[in-house]
């Protein structure tokens, strides 16, 4: 019961000062001002990076980590974890590359992929929920079958020459402007808004709207508070959850058809170790691992911290593996900071 | 103490209930009656089964065997909702609220309203809860903070209003007042007064004889998981329900304090 006494006197003492600013949005604001922080710190070092194709290149670079981390968000909220995606993803572009490859216009095909992710993530709800295993290992499982899978079905070779039709939705751009100069070549004048980019838009502003505006997201924060409080509230536990990993199986099927996309070629080596970059993303925005904590806008600022961080470190000549180093620091600073503001 | 309450029928009778747990058992044949606008105090030990009798009534628990009726009908009560929707309510000892939703989103959690859109309608969840929450406690404010940064009293009273907003007609008490203080223990004692003139019947489950006696018109004890012992208040002193409790039996030549008299 002390417990109690102890969040009563904070609560009072954060009535007292008037702050109504919840904890979440402080995270969010402090991930914010890293963020544009470190758009200025890598501004400075290299004059290339503000400009508008980088700016692009950026956008185009984010949007996988992105829709993986918004999945990731959905089933971290319920208390859960997916360390699948990254192997869906191949799963899904594969398979997409695969159809495509047989024969079937470049829609049905990427269509295929996005089915094949979401029965991924169907696989995972329903052996969290049903078989009653926990999340960590039903997902390491899955994401051991999907990549072998993937490569299995492709004999661990790239599947090229998918057309010209099959890149569009990876390398295509809204408002591109191209003119064609006296010589004969074309020059763009414009990049335009990668169709990517466009895509984690949309579906960015969709997962907010379930999570904030809707039953499922309701239901989805509560199961990740207090699972047996949902479930004595009349939650249906076992569908939140279920759907949860669906749903993340489907964005990362669309990750992964984007990804193969832009590359014009389904890799089923691609993605490894994507989860993790998902999950760092979502912790860096500001969600538990505990469950109940987090938001997509956090994550966005989280995917864009990466993603500016892998970039900027790229032109500044930093090495890969120093790559890793530092977003490994960041993701232990942004938790370390996460919590000493949690115990004041 | 409401004397008209033999000539009703039994809102909930819960019959010959067991429930154990591999070789423990928890709950061994118990039978209880709980009549509209009565109170049944519910006590015992810790450990005496008090909780899993009444989570298998807020469908939180299954019977191993026993039946329950409602109005004298057979019900399964096979989940919370269940429960729920036979208008059986329960203010469970650790609360079960949702520690990061706010105490809006707690109240009307599983019940949550909606627009014609199918969208949350938090602004109306909002509304009602702040009505429903300041009648239990005026000072309540802060709605919408999560509710894992408020008080035990604060925590209570969401726990309570939910499970009185909605179409209450048996509402289960496990130990409402373990965590409050003294104002906040009166706010629920006269509150169950009130929702017992309004002819709800209630289950409370408590330690604190006082206010046993002082709002139960019956009591049962438990005992190693047996009902030992099923008394109008009247009938029973403090000393004896205390021997209830302690050796699972009425001291030696007990005799009913109405019929002593
Ligand atoms: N889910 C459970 N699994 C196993 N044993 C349980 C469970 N719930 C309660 N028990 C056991 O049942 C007995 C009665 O517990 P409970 O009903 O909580 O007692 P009370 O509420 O009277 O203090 C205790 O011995 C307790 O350990
Ligand atoms: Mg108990």
């Amino acid at each position: 019961m002390r417990v109690f006494g102890s969040s009563a006197a904070r609560a009072a003492l954060v009535g007292n000062n008037g702050l109504s600013i919840r904890a979440d949005m402080l995270h969010r604001i402090s991930a914010l001002v890293t963020l544009l922080g470190l758009i200025i710190a890598f501004a400075f070092l290299n004059s290339a990076f503000l400009s508008l194709n980088n700016a692009m290149t950026i956008l185009l670079q984010t949007a996988v980590i992105g829709l993986l981390g918004i999945g990731l968000t959905i089933v971290i909220l319920t208390g859960g974890i997916d360390l699948s995606v990254g192997s869906v993803l191949a799963l899904s572009g594969t398979a997409a590359g695969l159809l495509v490859k047989a024969g079937l216009p470049v829609p049905v095909g990427m269509g295929g992929g996005l089915v094949v992710g979401t029965l991924c993530g169907m696989v995972n709800g329903f052996v969290i929920t049903r078989l009653r295993i926990a999340p960590f290992i039903a997902t390491l499982g899955m994401m051991m079958m999907a990549r072998g899978l993937a490569l299995q079905l492709t004999g661990a070779s790239p599947v090229s020459q998918l057309g010209a039709a099959f890149g569009w939705l990876g390398n295509g751009a809204l408002f591109r402007i191209v003119e064609t100069q006296s010589n004969g070549l074309p020059r763009m004048v414009f990049p335009g808004i990668p169709y990517p980019a466009i895509l984690l838009l949309i579906v960015a502003l969709a997962a907010t709207y379930m999570l904030k505006r809707r039953q499922f997201g309701r239901h989805v924060y509560a199961v990740g508070s207090n699972e047996e409080a949902a479930h004595l509230s009349g939650v249906n536990v076992n569908h939140t959850k279920f759907a949860a990993y669906a749903l993340s199986g489907f964005l990362a099927g669309l990750a992964g058809i984007v990804l193969m996309s832009r590359l014009v070629t389904a890799q089923p080596n691609e993605g490894v170790m994507y989860e993790l970059d998902a999950i760092a993303a979502a912790v860096i925005g500001g969600a538990s691992l505990m469950g109940g904590v987090g938001s997509i806008s956090g994550t966005m600022i989280g995917a864009f911290i990466i993603g500016i961080l892998r970039n900027g470190l790229n032109m500044a000549g930093v090495s890969a593996f120093i790559q890793q180093i530092v977003i490994g620091g960041v993701v232990i600073g942004a938790v370390y900071v996460d919590q000493l503001r949690n115990r004041r | 103490m409401s004397t008209s309450n033999s000539s009703a029928a039994p809102l909930v009778e819960m019959r010959n209930i067991c429930k154990h747990f591999g070789g423990v058992q928890a709950v061994r044949d118990v039978s209880v009656d709980l009549y509209p606008g009565e109170v049944v105090g519910i006590l015992g030990h810790n450990g005496a089964g008090k909780s899993c009798l009444m989570r298998m009534l807020s469908g939180a628990m299954i019977p191993s065997s026993g039946d329950i009726y409602l109005d004298g009908e057979k019900i399964e009560i096979a989940s919370p909702t269940a429960a729920r929707q036979h208008g059986i309510e329960t203010i469970y000892q650790n609360l079960a609220l949702a520690n990061h939703l706010d105490a809006p989103a707690n109240l009307f959690l599983g019940r949550e309203l909606k627009t014609r859109f199918g969208n949350l309608d938090d602004k109306r969840m909002f509304e009602e809860a702040k009505g429903v929450l300041q009648r239990l406690n005026p000072n309540f404010k802060n709605l919408s903070d999560p509710v894992v940064r408020m008080s035990g009293g604060q925590r209570q009273v969401i726990a309570i209003a939910r499970a009185i907003h909605f179409n209450v007609r048996a509402l289960i008490m496990d130990e409402p007042t373990a965590a409050l203080g003294p104002s906040e223990t009166e706010m629920v004692a006269e509150l169950v007064q009130k929702l017992r003139n309004e002819g709800i019947g209630i289950f409370l489950v408590s330690h604190d004889m006082q206010d046993v006696f002082r709002l139960c018109d019956r009591v049962m004890v438990m005992n190693n998981g047996r009902n030992v012992g099923s008394h109008k208040i009247s009938d029973v002193t403090q000393d004896d329900v205390l021997s209830l409790i302690i050796k699972g039996s009425l001291p030696s030549g007990w005799r009913p304090r109405g019929a002593a008299a």
